[in-house]
């Protein structure tokens, strides 16, 4: 009977939400934006590319708009986990070796930014990077100081502005995994390397980052997976000229008022989640062994 | 040493949930005759029909930033009702909520194009007239419109225009929609993120309707939207005039409550009605269809809409105003509001870019062709 509650809220929080998403899935939308039930593929036909309406006047042809935005969903999310991890790492390594009272502070300073809304946050990022923003206005001042000729330099409504506060939003969740695991990494080992005459540089590519990688692993899988259905970023820093998977999904539901399509494409972002996660935790595991460790 | 992390990040879950619980007392009815003033110091006005409301809440659902705050304290005041208050960013995002089965709201202010729509499915209720007061002050140029023949489901509120905006100090004078093309304007002009607008105004430099559902017009206005984009620096349809005002642009498609803001914070820019006639729009008052407090809500709508509260709105939200007793008693009473709102060609557009002005309606099947053209022209 112990088992009956996480039953229930299993079923009732996600198998039948997924259950009515794939029914609606396969559903018609009407002229006003309502479902008829029916089955029908078409809404994963016209995500593949099968299309209706083309420029040459053939009555079917291939459009790759709907793969090309998966595409460029899935190649931000990685682009997002690479930089988040060459970021979060030399600070979590920082914060995990510096003294044992101060580590508490450099924690509370990753963690206090988190308690703004985020999309707060995101409006400091646009004056930070507009064109009369906070960067070019300094290096503006700068260029003065020493004569030099100065034109602002475009940053906000960008694709770099995107991968800008994608890197940011979600920096703290790979900086926690990778600082735990660094954290427990037993001192003696180090002096141990020591000992057996390891170069630092030895000693952090086979004892320290051996040890760490739990820790990365678990920040991917906090990092990869939400950063494929984000839409607030390149709705705000792109100035909605970055249009991917989330933001697609997002105007179905509304704009277009089309929740067939819209919950074809959910589902289709659902399972290629589900794939990229599965080989990758095939490979290297969910980081289980600092949440058991 | 187990759950560590896990513990850390439901922390931080839990810290980026902010709870805000709101314990306001019922406001009490009044009953003297004494003037009461509201927290921004306004005299409320007494209602020119006091009617009987036994209801004790009123629930709004009304665009962000579309209501005096006058108007509640004022209303609560009178009325003894407390009134709870949601807002919506766009007619969609209300139209999901509603045809959703949710009927918890007493009124909501539809944009033209969805009125149809919502009427068709039974989302609206027919107004008892008999109860409204203040027919005979609504300006007759916005009422029996196509969307509403005879004024069956709605009221006027406000309309406007989506006119160019431009800083004339920066850039030439744009006269057209077809002049946004022209290279000199690459990578200057902020868009209203909106589908329907940004094709339709397509459509008029190609001399087709705003409205049309005939996919080869469409097509074409897909290809020359497509040359557009280049010149287009962001689409924004929360505040538009924000980068505009902080220069990240130049000239922009907008509402013109949001070119008013923005030439009162700079002079520079200047309002220009294109050639092939501008879009116009209207927000309108209208009851959901299972509204829990009608009696609330008529005595909302009449005491909002008389003359010496509706003039609030020339104040906070300067677009074209429907209450003909607004717009004398601002005149009679309140100069300082009334002269700038009628001397700036944004807000008191010229009659001929009225006349000229086309309406968006409802496409039907022919939104999601819409949504298609404008994703595939965005991702690109």
């Amino acid at each position: 009977m112990l088992v009956s509650p996480t039953l229930v809220i299993m079923i009732g929080l996600l198998i039948i939400p997924l259950l009515l998403t794939m029914i609606i899935s396969f559903g018609r939308r009407d002229p006003d934006g309502g479902v008829i039930y029916t089955f029908t593929l078409a809404n994963y036909a016209r995500l593949m590319g099968y299309s209706t309406n083309c420029d040459t006047g053939a009555a079917t042809c291939f459009d790759p708009l709907y793969i090309q935005i998966l595409w460029k969903s899935v190649t931000l999310a990685f682009q997002t986990t690479f930089f988040v991890i060459m970021l979060a790492y030399p600070l979590s390594y920082f914060i995990a070796r510096s003294r044992p009272e101060r580590r508490n502070m450099f924690l509370m300073m990753v963690l206090v930014p988190l308690w703004t809304n985020f999309v707060i946050r995101v409006y400091a990022w646009m004056m930070i990077l507009r064109t009369q923003g906070v960067i070019n206005g300094f290096v503006g001042w700068l260029a003065g100081l020493l004569g030099l000729p100065f034109t602002p330099i475009e940053m906000l409504y960008t694709p770099g502005a995107v991968l800008v506060g994608m890197v940011y939003e979600f920096l703290p969740f790979m900086i926690l995994p990778i600082y735990t695991s660094l954290e427990k990494i037993d001192n003696s080992l180090y002096e141990a390397a020591a000992d057996l005459g390891a170069h630092p540089i030895h000693t952090f590519l086979r004892v320290t980052l051996p040890l760490s990688m739990p820790g990365v692993v678990a920040g991917t899988i906090l990092v990869f997976i939400p950063v494929m259905g984000t839409f607030i970023v390149s709705d705000l820093l792109g100035g909605q000229k970055v249009i991917l998977v989330g933001n697609l999904i997002q105007r179905q539901f509304l704009d277009a008022r089309d929740p067939t399509f819209g919950s074809a494409a959910s589902l289709v972002l659902m399972v290629m989640t589900l794939i990229v996660t599965y080989f990758y935790t095939k490979k290297f595991g969910f980081g289980e062994e600092i949440v058991i460790g | 040493m187990k759950s560590k992390i896990w513990t850390i990040v439901s922390m931080l879950l839990l810290g980026a949930m902010v709870l805000s619980a709101c314990g306001s007392a019922a406001p009490e009815a009044s009953t003297d005759g004494e003037a009461f003033t509201t927290s921004t110091g306004f005299v409320c006005p007494e209602p020119k029909n006091k009617m009987e409301v036994t209801s004790k809440e009123l629930n709004l659902f009304v665009w962000t930033e579309y209501i005096p705050v006058e108007w509640k304290e004022c209303y609560e005041h009178v009325y003894g009702v407390t009134i709870n208050h949601d807002e919506y960013s766009s007619n969609e995002e209300m139209y999901a909520k509603l045809s959703s089965g949710s009927s918890a709201y007493d009124l909501v202010q539809p944009t033209d194009y969805i009125v149809a729509l919502m009427i068709r499915n039974n989302l609206l209720q027919k107004l008892d007239k008999s109860k409204l007061s203040i027919m005979g002050d609504l300006d007759p140029k916005y009422m029996n419109l196509p969307f509403d023949p005879g004024n069956e489901y709605t009221l006027p509120y406000e309309g406007g225009l989506d006119a160019i905006v431009y800083n004339s100090e920066k850039v030439s004078a744009p006269t057209s929609y077809a002049d946004l093309w022209k290279p000199e304007y690459a990578g200057k002009i902020v868009l209203l993120d909106d589908s329907r607008v940004v094709i339709g105004m397509t459509l008029l430099t190609l001399g087709y309707d705003v409205n049309t559902t005939d996919e080869a017009q469409l097509e074409e206005a897909k290809a020359k939207l497509a040359e557009l984009i280049p010149n287009v620096k962001l689409f924004d349809s929360n505040s538009p005039k924000t980068a505009l005002i902080a220069g990240d642009v130049d000239l922009g498609v907008v509402w013109t409550g949001e070119a008013y803001t923005a030439d009162q914070e700079n002079a520079a820019f200047e309002f220009a009605y294109p050639s092939e006639g501008t879009i116009i729009w209207q927000d309108n008052y209208a009851i959901p269809v299972n509204a829990p407090h009608t009696d609330a809500v008529y005595a909302w709508i009449n005491y909002t809409m008389q003359g010496d509260m509706f003039f609030l709105m020339l104040r906070d939200f300067p677009y074209l105003n429907p209450v003909t007793t607004a717009m004398e008693f601002a005149k009679a009473n309140h100069p300082d509001i009334y002269e700038p709102f009628a001397n700036s060609n944004i807000t008191n557009p010229p009659a001929e870019a009225v006349t000229a002005a086309h309406q968006i309606t409802d496409v039907g099947d022919a939104t999601t062709l819409y949504d298609k053209i404008w994703t595939e022209v965005k991702g690109e």
